[in-house]
């Protein structure tokens, strides 16, 4: 996945994916995800979704799933960063409520400090 | 009227692919790029539907039927020969923690209309999308 980018900050995990998140790639995106998470002691994962241009069902469960175990373990997930692709469809399924999206560009930084 | 049939194998990676070939023949004919997008996920939803659900989680046939009134309208049915819908089909959005389901909810939201039938061996996602003049290339 070259175009993956997968880096820490002092405590959250920074996690940005340029391309389609659609059904042949979330089960990898994932698994990625997850490694970096057992092998890392974060307080939060920041899901940078700008070089998003297209996202299905299959990718909005693959934040769903993320979220629910980041919550699940008394931890966060951001969403920041939202292509008007990943927007408007995650405003279809009306989460862009339910998810944390982090709007503010000082806020993202300070997240990833 | 334009019609014309597509048709892969309905793995995760062909069914996508099939559903970006359908788009880029729409695109010869449409010129709004938010309109290409909608149909570009109703697409890939139904497509992906086929790819996880239609096979026990085999690959088998997968084809689009594709019937285009330029200036009006497009309908789109996706096909598969599978094992067929499970019980009544539900247009709904699932409740925020689901991991999946929203797929049909998400065609509902940007078609005009959408069926689910049966014909012979044949499992249909019939979806009808009106676009206005002004989103057709003259």
């Amino acid at each position: 996945m070259e175009k993956l980018t997968i880096s820490h900050g002092k405590s959250a995990l920074y996690f940005k994916y340029d391309g389609e998140v659609t059904l042949d790639v979330t089960p990898e995106l994932k698994r990625r995800l997850e490694a970096e998470l057992a092998g890392n002691e974060v307080a939060a994962v920041v899901l940078d979704l700008s070089g998003v241009g297209f996202m299905d069902s299959s990718g909005i469960g693959f934040l769903v799933s993320i979220n629910t175990r980041m919550r699940s373990i008394g931890k966060a997930c951001y969403l920041c960063r939202l292509s008007p692709k990943v927007r408007k469809t995650l405003g279809l399924v009306q989460l862009l409520s339910y998810f944390q999206v982090v709007e503010n560009e000082e806020d993202v930084a300070a997240l990833l400090s | 009227m334009i019609r014309r049939i597509f048709e892969a194998p309905s793995a995760p990676e062909q069914s996508r692919g099939l559903a970006r070939e359908v788009v880029g023949f729409l695109g010869n004919h449409l010129s709004d790029t938010n309109i290409l997008h909608d149909l570009d996920i109703m697409l890939t939803e139904a497509c992906a539907n086929v790819a996880r659900h239609a096979y026990g989680g085999g690959e088998g046939r997968l084809e689009v039927r594709l019937a285009l009134v330029p200036g009006e309208s497009v309908d789109l049915e996706i096909v598969d020969w599978g094992r067929g819908f499970d019980g009544p089909v539900r247009f709904v959005n699932p409740e925020p923690e689901a991991e999946g389901g929203r797929g049909l909810f998400i065609i509902s939201r940007l078609s005009d209309a959408v069926a689910v039938r049966s014909e012979g061996r044949e499992n249909i996602v019939a979806i009808h999308k009106k676009i206005g003049k002004t989103s057709w290339k003259s």
